[in-house]
């Protein structure tokens, strides 16, 4: 016959009188009582310290010694147990880095979903960051209706103020032909001449192909060698057509930042390549409060506490800064501090430019 | 501020730097705006949101947003697996009811309530069966209606294949249960033995059984006959907006038993406790804890006084008991010094303390229990083989009083002291007011650390009681009934009508819909939890909140006051 009850037989733990209890396995069973009445040295103190205990008697002798002894409860016998887990209040973690999230284990999973296959953005343009071997972009290229017209071109410089001399000269005695310069095509024989204080964007134009077959490995070939020029982007302009940028490696084409590769770690707070650099993961820092700086805003700038005795020369050094900033805006330091313009009371606070 | 902040990591001396320390408090980062990862991996998408931005969504949003991340076949075979687990986990929060909490919500802010249903969503997913799971009152901080999918949870783990044990005082809990063990009938040492079990129906039919009792409706918390009018006094709050409140205004009436009520994670405990309780701190006692955030607060000058009177123990060494807590033990300690055989020796009031030199049990310093270590063993306490428990010497045990020694009074219940201390108004005063709250089994030597939540909550009750009552203190309390069976409900009911009675105000956060019933004035937040809360969805009498149609509160109010609403329309005309 199975076991269907779990029998406690002579519980006297606490205020207990020696009692006999059933409690039917598989089922959902209350236990009730006034507050005071015994509940708890039931459930918890004999019947789930049993389990445990049992649980715990099962390791080896080694093991227990890193856990906390448990004490027999008084009672005569408990059968019919199984392992036992307490849901207790009160349980929780009272760390600044717990949280919901990594409580519930949740967002482990969610760090290994976005390390496999998260997708980088660009933190400061936010375009998408791709990654993509030769082998890809060729066959991308190579995707394209037979008889485009394609322009491989390796992005030198992207949107940068200059004359860029330097660069145009030694694409030409590298042996390339043509760049482009601000979507003009110009030869390289020629000299050409930028507006320094404009911004300029340069490619060099490393080939120009028909899609057909029998061309992979002119284009693979072109492919690297702009991958090389520019330290992993090649651009693909289809001739009247749409441009796209490819990358080698993990950046971003347009800002030239890079990414590191993504691991689960990345992306916990708690470990120092996911932290934030400033608040180390806390997502708080603790700062000077501006409200608590200035004790009475009632006050004029000369008269100002501060922080009192305790600090009189930084109290001073705040006065004379105030009275600096006063002078500076032209304004009257007589006024209460609350009354002061905002620019002075910010130009306080955070600096002043000039 | 810079040269500031760099003074406080270079401090010249140890002095500016404590006055410095004085001017921090925490802010929010700026470089990650609290989402607490280096900006990469913020910027790292899946589904078209980054990580940070999954975590601030409430639950119930963020299943709805991993359910429209959309994988190719690559994607799948990589990620599948963990994506399914994700909206698996979060689905089991969201049916325990806490489908309004964000996954970044820092653990440290989390009722116990909530922190036992995350362990109770984390175990479901675990799906393991055959396993014994014991419960502590998971209906605590429950409003009726998260309580219904509490308990399909938990009817879920038993169809798993898993044995549920519940300790649980909430009448739907025991309804629904399988199975019902009735400890009782008392409490404490008339505690312990086994009243009634079997199915709930057998409990309600058992005439020994209170629970049964309460159960059957045989006995039950009667509504008030009448409600208090308020006095037309206010204590008033206007533009809160800490945590997810939605700059709300909100007046509590003095003199009156008012309870705060709405669902789980509305907004109770954030208006009444960080921004109400330690207003009134601020004001009253200036405190150093800064209230949540609010544009103005009025009616302070009606107020002189506000107690917190909440479920933590009333002391943690055996050193402290109700005697000691209540102030009971001075005047006793008194007491006995002035009987003719402490003058005649000697013995002043410090002979008759336990914690002192003198009169006490040398061998066990006044503990009454030797510790004996046992190395790998755990610790073993040992009565004291010189005082036998006593904790006094024999010396001081000489002197009687009525025929005990201090240490046999020390061992008498509240309700077997009474008698024999009643010509001592002091005492007597004090002991009746024990009696009053439901503690007469309890011994006046009790070691506070055996004492349970609602017990240590009624003895606070009890020492305010016996205070002399300004009438103008607020007592905030925080879930008074945690812990209580109905019975108990009941004494505290009585205890807090008392006060108010004295001209006080009682300001409850509750979902006990006893407590609720018998309040004078409600105010209800909601209408849901999380962002979806905040708000003042009705306020009034019990009778006009149950006319609201919008409030949950007045949904489940409406049939335990149906007579009262069709006979008259408002509580105090």
């Amino acid at each position: 016959m199975a076991i269907d009850r779990i029998s406690v037989r002579g519980a006297r733990q606490h205020n207990l009188k020696n009692i006999n209890v059933d409690i039917p396995r598989d089922r959902f069973t209350v236990i009730t009582g006034l507050s005071g009445s015994g509940k708890s040295s039931l459930a918890f103190d004999t019947i789930y310290a049993e389990g445990q205990r049992r649980y715990v008697e099962s390791l080896s002798a080694y093991a227990r010694q890193f856990l906390d002894q448990l004490e027999k409860p008084d009672v005569d016998s408990v059968d019919g147990l199984s392992p036992a887990i307490s849901i207790e209040q009160k349980t929780v973690s009272r760390s600044p880095r717990s949280t919901v999230g990594t409580v519930t284990e949740i967002y482990d999973y969610m760090r290994l979903l976005f390390s496999s296959i998260g997708i980088p953005h660009c933190h400061l343009c936010g375009a998408a960051i791709t990654r993509q071997s030769v082998d890809q972009i060729v066959q991308n290229v190579l995707a394209l209706p037979e008889g485009e017209r394609v322009m491989v071109l390796a992005p030198i410089v992207r949107g940068r103020k200059g004359e860029f001399k330097k660069e145009l000269e030694k694409l030409a005695k590298e042996g390339f032909l043509r760049a482009r310069v601000d979507g003009e095509l110009l030869s390289l024989d020629e000299e050409i001449r930028l507006d320094k204080r404009r911004n300029h964007t340069i490619e060099a134009v490393v080939d120009r192909l028909l899609i057909k077959t029998g061309i992979r490995e002119r284009l693979t070939d072109s492919i690297r060698t702009a991958l090389k020029l520019t330290g992993g982007a090649v651009l693909i302009s289809i001739v009247d057509g749409e441009e796209k940028l490819y990358s080698e490696r993990m950046a971003c084409v347009n800002c030239g930042i890079n990414v590191p590769p993504l691991e689960p770690r990345s992306f916990s707070f708690n470990s120092a390549y996911g932290a934030c650099k400033r608040c180390h993961g806390l997502g708080t820092v603790m700062e000077i409060d501006s409200l608590k700086l200035i004790p009475d805003a009632r006050q004029t700038p000369d008269k100002l506490g501060y922080m009192g005795t305790a600090d009189k020369q930084g109290s001073a050094y705040l006065r004379t800064a105030l009275l600096a900033v006063c002078k500076h805006f032209n304004c009257d330091p007589k006024t209460p501090f609350a009354d002061l313009p905002k620019e002075v009371r910010e130009g306080f606070l955070n600096g002043v430019t000039g | 501020m810079k040269w500031l902040q760099e003074r406080l990591h270079e401090a010249p001396s140890e002095k500016v730097r404590v006055a410095l320390e004085e001017l921090v408090s925490p802010t929010v980062c700026s470089e990650c705006s609290g989402r607490r990862l280096r900006s990469d991996s913020l910027s790292v998408q899946v589904g078209g949101r980054g990580i940070a931005e999954y975590t601030a969504l409430p639950i119930e949003d963020a299943v709805a947003a991993f359910e429209q991340v959309q994988l190719n076949s690559r994607e799948e075979q990589i990620a599948g697996s963990i994506l399914r687990e994700i909206k698996n986990r979060l689905r089991f929060l969201k049916t325990v009811g806490l489908g309004y909490l964000t996954l970044d919500r820092s653990s440290a802010t989390l009722s116990g309530g909530e922190g036992q249903r995350i362990r109770l969503a984390t175990q479901i997913g675990s799906q393991l069966r055959g396993v014994l799971y014991v419960l502590d009152e998971p209906s605590i901080g429950l409003h009726p209606r998260d309580n219904q999918k509490l308990l399909e949870t938990l009817s879920a783990l038993r169809d798993l294949g898993n044995t549920v044990l519940v300790v649980e005082h909430d009448e739907e809990t025991i309804r629904r249960a399988d199975y019902v063990v009735d400890l009782g009938p008392g409490a404490g040492a008339h505690g312990g033995e086994v009243v009634a079990f079997g199915t709930a129906a057998d409990v309600a039919e058992n005439p020994a059984s209170i629970t049964g009792l309460y159960i059957r409706g045989a006995r039950k918390i009667e509504v008030p006959a009448q409600r208090r009018a308020p006095n037309g006094k206010y204590l008033t709050i206007t533009g809160a907006y800490a945590n997810n409140l939605k700059e709300i205004d909100v007046s509590f009436p003095l003199g009156l038993l008012t309870v705060v009520t709405g669902v789980s994670g509305s907004g109770k405990s954030t208006l009444v406790e960080d921004i109400l309780y330690y207003a009134l701190a601020q004001h009253l006692y200036g405190s150093s804890t800064e209230p949540g955030p609010y544009k103005n607060i009025e009616g302070l000058e009606h107020v002189d006084k506000v107690i917190e009177i909440d479920q933590s123990p009333i002391g943690r060494t055996p050193r402290s008991n109700p005697a000691t807590y209540t102030g009971l033990f001075t005047p006793l300690r008194e007491l006995y010094a002035m009987l003719p055989e402490s003058r005649e020796r000697g013995y002043k009031p410090g002979r008759f303390s336990f914690n002192v030199k003198g009169g006490r049990c040398e061998a066990c310093e006044g503990d009454g229990m030797k510790r004996i270590e046992m190395n790998f063993l755990p610790d073993v306490y040992v009565l004291c083989d010189v005082c036998r428990g006593a904790r006094y010497n024999r010396e001081t045990m000489a002197v009687k009083y009525k025929g005990k020694s201090i240490a046999d009074l020390l061992d008498t219940t509240v309700e077997e002291a009474l008698p024999l201390l009643e010509n001592i108004p002091q005492i007597n005063q004090k002991l009746q007011t024990l009696l009053d709250v439901g503690l007469g089994y309890i011994k006046l030597g009790q070691s506070a650390t055996t004492l349970s939540g609602g017990e240590a909550q009624r003895i606070k009750l009890a020492k305010e009681l016996s205070k002399r009552a300004t009438g103008r203190t607020i007592y905030i309390l925080d879930e008074p009934t945690t812990g209580l069976h109905f019975a108990d409900v009941h004494k505290l009911l009585d205890v807090l009508q008392r006060l108010v009675s004295l001209g006080n105000t009682v300001l409850v956060i509750e979902h006990n819909l006893d407590v609720i019933k018998s309040a004078d004035y409600i105010i209800d937040l909601g209408p849901e939890g999380g962002e979806h809360g905040g708000r003042v969805v009705a306020a009034g009498t019990p009778e006009e909140v149950a006319r609201s149609r919008r409030s949950h509160t007045g949904h489940v109010l409406r049939p335990l006051l149906n007579g009262r609403l069709a006979r008259n329309g408002n509580g105090h005309k």
